[in-house]
């Protein structure tokens, strides 16, 4: 759906988005009531137990590190942490739930009240502040396999395979408030919570493998319209890119509608990404039921300010944090330093590399990232730890140009060189006799011989026609067979020319 | 409070339990005698007091994340009604729909 | 072929030790006294020979071998059919459940065959531990071995049962709202239910999990004690289980009541309904309590009147929910010609709970239903605060507390089972021990026309040794003959 459409309708109408991010705590070793392991895959229930199968008599016991990391999670949205708070029963039947209840939380949960400002770039930069109304705790669902159906959707199956190795894996759910306006605050509210849970390192936030879902709350209104409209959730948005793209398309809908003179109904739809359109996933004009109540198999958690404090000790640079510092300490241009911190794994490999060639060097290092590194990568489709390219080769590489050793052109030809062999800079320089000569003896003996063999220009030389000086240079050059070092040949021939 | 059959038939969804209208009648007989005596508490001014939800004053009850043995599935699987391939087997989805 | 209604747990584990007989002799006179009753009291849901044998095996080859051995050594124990044992089926005498076999084991079952004790069977139980008669069976009921028309109460029936004809030295019940402590009392067997968070949960299929508590039965207060020395402690698979330190129940059982402080619980006792006979019989003991030297006074728990109330809201709220599980997808009853899944949940539920089932879920499932929450669910909660509160100004007074475990002794079968609240109302002195978190002990203090009459002693959270040692003082003040005539001289005897 073609982008202005989107531009129109926003002209005319006020969208308001809410996201709903369940994010899977993957560097857990074990599930969130159990000892079975936390992994992805594998052959179907084979990572049950009685607990996360809900078998009768079974008891569920918290992990703590699970509950650790979404306190951690909240301090890292500038959330309040809940001195008091406790896990709910949210009851409803479905075949992948095996309790025919969730452990979730209600009215207490872990976290509350934060907010993330997101970067909005392009034509008109902007920063928007967009509140995080909660995050709390719970267990994820096992999945179903739908067979007779269209491509494994509910519809129209004939029956579902159920298995339970998900079950239980601890899952955190962040709820925005409806602070979002456009699809791309909201790819960059998600992007951004993104980094910060990879910053923080409790989840691989992988949208493809489910570890990172994103559910988007819609509803539209007139600009300047206070009351809210009726909201339709949209699920299944498995990258980034889909969940922009269906926010604008399930606009565009719900703005088509109302100029039709309908009415939106409040309803979950599903993203189809093959499509490009979102269709009906189920009604929900009854509204459920879940009969929340205290989980009677669990305690209350009573954390101390003390406590709390600990755990914010172990907050980690965030992204923001680092981009600042990147701009502050290396002299970096905020574009060049966001580019750098917007993957971790890219920003140590800087920090790496400048800590080896020294800290004069950070500005040519940012450089050769930004260029050739961030081109082979992805040329390459490569990730940082994947290339062959490691720190220390464009240390050197960075070296070899500021000590005029080589020419910027020629490092270009030594960083592919790397990239392909993973050979340090220095001997891919030898090996193609890439040596610059700057010897001013060595330069000199060859000037010489072009001036001598040259006398009608030398003469207009002297007579004015100082232009000629590139071409002298040329033929110095051509002697050289381009390995001489440009700024000495010109200074002799400047000095032997007179 | 009194419950009526309709809310005696909505509440049996609710609790996925399929009711003959004889039980329908006879819940509703029952459920409201047993309501009757229970309302007693309606009468109770317990404003300012705090619920109970743990009878003893316990918090922080958590263990260690550390990976224990699994079942072996042919465990997992013994008392299924059916399975296949390792999974547990359902049948067609109805409007059931709901989810986390 | 051994007597073992003339022998107390300690007496079996010294005799295999000092040789006099095996464990295997011991199993052998258990199950031909089973064979003998069972078909009159119906006390089980599955007996387990082999399992049985087994474990005497490993016993009799400790004494051979002249290894110390533990505590419930060679005891023949019977374990309620809502316990996890692999090996056996676990079916809360539901339909649902008829062919569900363990493939884990619950803890405290685990930790009483840890401690020597032998497997004997599952015993019968109301469906889901829902009733206070065992008439709630889908397996049909158990009988009252002093009376086979009578009911055993419930809804450990079978457990206390077994205990009381001498089929098993000790059982291990669980006890809700007084599952444990009612039937006692219609058996004469000494019942009692911990601490909340004494015991773990773990493996024992959920009723009530803020009021749900293991506990044993058995023929005096020094077994009672000696199984909850082997049954108590921290469980890291259950997170309401308690670190408390665990005392030897034992200790202090024979160390009297004088200058003990006893609270009887007056306005309880003004009760109607409470039969006059069993009135009598509980104040005549707080009199020998008085005799043996203890302060016995007075008090009143005015909140506990609201008990009833307040559990038949917080117990089916939380059974409705703990229950939701038994939808026919991994497990129990399923429909096969279900169309979809939700017709499969809704009828594989319908066809496999019974009718009390279907009661509790129903008024669990309405009290937590949109609008109603406050209305019942929190003011429950409120009410629970209450008798909370009152029983801890008691005990700033007391050391102990006296009621009636039942108001009255064990009645006919079908007596009360069409009328829901006449049977509720049998748990009316012991749910606000559930309520509580408190531990409370029924112990014998007399009999009623040949039925026995049992004495609720309630004690401080976590000092079961006290409690244990006032349940102790008036056993052995009264020394009652609890052995109902079924188990000396046979059907007829
Ligand atoms: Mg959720
Ligand atoms: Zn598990």
């Amino acid at each position: 759906m073609a982008k202005d459409r989107l531009a129109e309708v926003l002209e005319r109408y006020e969208a308001v988005i809410g996201l709903e991010i369940h994010t899977e705590l993957t560097s857990l070793k074990s599930k969130m009531f159990c000892g079975c392991p936390v992994e992805f895959g594998g052959e179907p229930n084979t990572r049950v137990c009685p607990v996360c199968l809900g078998l009768p008599g079974a008891l569920p016991v918290p992990n703590e590190a699970a509950v650790e990391a979404t306190v951690l999670a909240g301090l890292a949205v500038n959330c309040d942490i809940a001195l008091w708070s406790q896990f709910h029963r949210k009851q409803y039947f479905y075949p992948d739930m095996p309790k025919d209840y969730q452990i979730s939380q209600y009215d207490l949960p872990f976290c509350s009240g934060g907010y993330l400002d997101v970067e909005v770039d392009g034509a008109d930069e902007y920063t928007t502040h967009i509140g995080v109304t909660r995050i709390h705790l719970e267990e994820d669902t096992g999945k179903m396999v739908h067979v007779g159906g269209a491509e494994g959707r509910i519809a129209g199956a004939e029956k579902s395979f159920v298995d339970f190795n998900r079950a239980g894996t601890p899952l955190m759910e962040l709820v925005s408030e409806p602070d979002i306006r456009t699809p791309e605050e909201a790819r960059r509210f998600a992007q951004k919570l993104r980094l910060i849970m990879l910053a923080l390192g409790v989840s691989d936030c992988s949208m493809e493998e489910g570890s990172m879902r994103v559910d988007g709350n819609i509803s539209i209104r007139l600009h300047g319209e206070t009351e809210l409209g009726t909201k339709s959730e949209v699920k299944n948005m498995n990258s980034f890119k889909a969940l922009h793209d269906a926010l604008a398309y399930e606009i565009v809908r719900q703005a088509d509608l109302v100029d039709a003179g309908g009415r939106v109904v409040q309803e979950t739809r599903h993203w189809d990404a093959g499509a490009k359109r979102t269709s009906t996933l189920r009604s929900k004009e009854e509204a459920h039921d879940y009969r929340y109540f205290p989980e009677p198999d669990m305690v209350p958690f009573a954390f101390t300010e003390e406590w709390v404090e600990s755990i914010a000790e172990r907050l980690p640079e965030l992204p923001d944090a680092m981009c600042e510092r990147f701009m502050t300490t290396w002299e970096l241009p905020k574009h060049g330093a966001t580019v750098l911190t917007s993957d971790l794994a890219m920003a140590v490999f800087f920090e790496t590399t400048v800590a080896e060639a020294g800290e004069a060097r950070a500005k040519s290092v940012a450089n050769v990232m930004l260029n050739d590194f961030s081109a082979h990568l992805n040329a390459d489709g490569v990730a940082v730890d994947e290339s062959l390219v490691k720190p220390s080769m464009v240390a050197e590489l960075v070296g070899l140009v500021d000590d005029g050793a080589i020419s910027s052109k020629q490092a270009k030809e030594v960083f592919s060189a790397m990239a392909e062999t993973g050979e340090m800079p220095a001997v891919i320089v030898e090996a193609r006799g890439m040596k610059q000569v700057s010897d001013i003896v060595a330069i000199e003996a060859v000037v010489d011989a072009v001036i001598a063999a040259s006398p009608n220009e030398v003469a207009s030389y002297r007579g004015g026609k100082v232009g000629l000086i590139g071409w002298f240079v040329g033929q110095v050059m051509r002697e050289m067979r381009g390995q001489g070092n440009p700024q000495v040949v010109n200074e002799v021939l400047r000095k032997k020319l007179g | 409070m009194s419950i009526s059959q309709s809310d005696v038939r909505h509440v049996a969804l609710l609790a996925r339990l399929a009711l003959t209208d004889e039980q329908v009648a006879s819940l509703q007989t029952e459920l409201n005698s047993i309501l009757g005596h229970i309302d007693e508490l309606q009468g109770l001014d317990l404003a300012d007091v705090q619920p109970t939800a743990h009878a003893l004053e316990v918090t922080n009850s958590t263990r260690p994340d550390a990976v224990k043995p699994c079942l072996p599935r042919e465990l997992a699987l013994l008392n299924a009604p059916e399975a296949e391939g390792g999974a547990f087997v359902i049948p067609a989805f109805g409007e059931t729909g709901e989810d986390a | 072929m051994i007597d073992l209604s003339a022998l107390s747990a300690t007496d079996i584990r010294d005799g295999i030790t000092a040789k006099r007989f095996s464990a295997r002799e011991v199993a052998a006179a258990a199950f031909a006294h089973i064979d003998a009753l069972e078909p009159a009291i119906h006390a089980f849901n599955q007996l387990t020979p082999e399992l049985a044998a087994q474990a005497a095996d490993r016993i009799d080859a400790m004494a051979a071998a002249g290894e110390e051995l533990p505590p419930l050594a060679g005891v023949p124990a019977g374990i309620k059919d809502n316990m996890n044992l692999v090996g056996t089926r676990t079916t809360c005498s539901a339909k649902i459940l008829a062919n569900y076999e363990s493939v884990y084991d619950c803890t405290a079952v685990r930790r009483l065959l840890d401690a020597g004790a032998l497997p004997v069977g599952k015993c019968n139980l109301d469906e889901f531990a829902f009733g206070s008669s065992t008439e709630n069976s889908a397996f049909g009921p158990t009988r009252n071995p002093w009376d086979i028309e009578r009911v055993p109460g419930g809804s450990s029936g079978g457990s206390a049962a077994c205990v009381a004809v001498g089929m098993v030295t000790v059982s291990l019940g669980s006890d809700t709202g007084g599952s444990i402590r009612q039937p006692g009392a219609l058996t004469g067997t000494v019942a009692m239910k911990p601490t909340y968070g004494r015991v773990s949960r773990y493996g024992c299929v959920a009723f009530a999990s803020s009021l749900d508590q293991i506990g044993p039965f058995a023929h005096n207060v020094r077994d009672a004690a000696l199984v909850l020395n082997t049954i108590a402690g921290k469980d890291e698979m259950d997170a309401t289980s308690v670190t408390e330190s665990v005392p030897d129940f034992t200790a202090t059982l024979s160390d009297g009541v004088k200058g003990l402080r006893v609270g009887i619980v007056r306005d309880m006792l003004e009760l109607e309904g409470l039969a006059p006979e069993v009135k009598a019989s509980v104040e005549a003991a707080a009199e020998r309590y008085a005799a043996l030297g203890a302060e016995v006074d007075d008090v009143e728990i005015p909140a506990a009147r609201h008990g009833l109330s307040a559990y038949y809201i917080i117990g089916p709220a939380e059974a409705s929910s703990n229950l939701a599980r038994f939808d026919g997808i991994r497990y129990g009853h399923r429909v096969d010609d279900a169309i979809d899944v939700l017709d499969l949940y809704m009828r594989s539920r319908a066809e496999g709970f019974g009718p009390e089932s279907i009661r509790r879920i129903m008024l669990g499932t309405y009290a937590l239903s949109a609008g109603y929450y406050d209305a019942y669910y929190g003011q429950a909660q409120k009410a629970r605060t209450l008798i909370i509160e009152d029983f801890a100004k008691a005990f700033e007074r007391y050391d102990v507390l006296l009621t009636p475990t039942s108001p009255e002794v064990a009645f006919k079968i079908g007596e009360k089972s069409t009328d829901p609240l006449a049977m509720y109302l049998s748990d009316v002195f012991t749910i606000p021990l559930n309520l509580a978190g408190l531990p409370g002990i029924s112990v014998p203090c007399g009999l009623s026309e040949g039925l026995p009459i049992g004495l609720q002693v309630i004690g401080r959270h976590f000092d079961e040794a006290t409690m244990l040692r006032a349940a102790a003082a008036l056993e052995a003040d009264l020394t009652l003959d609890m052995t109902p005539a079924l188990a000396k001289g046979g059907l007829d005897g």
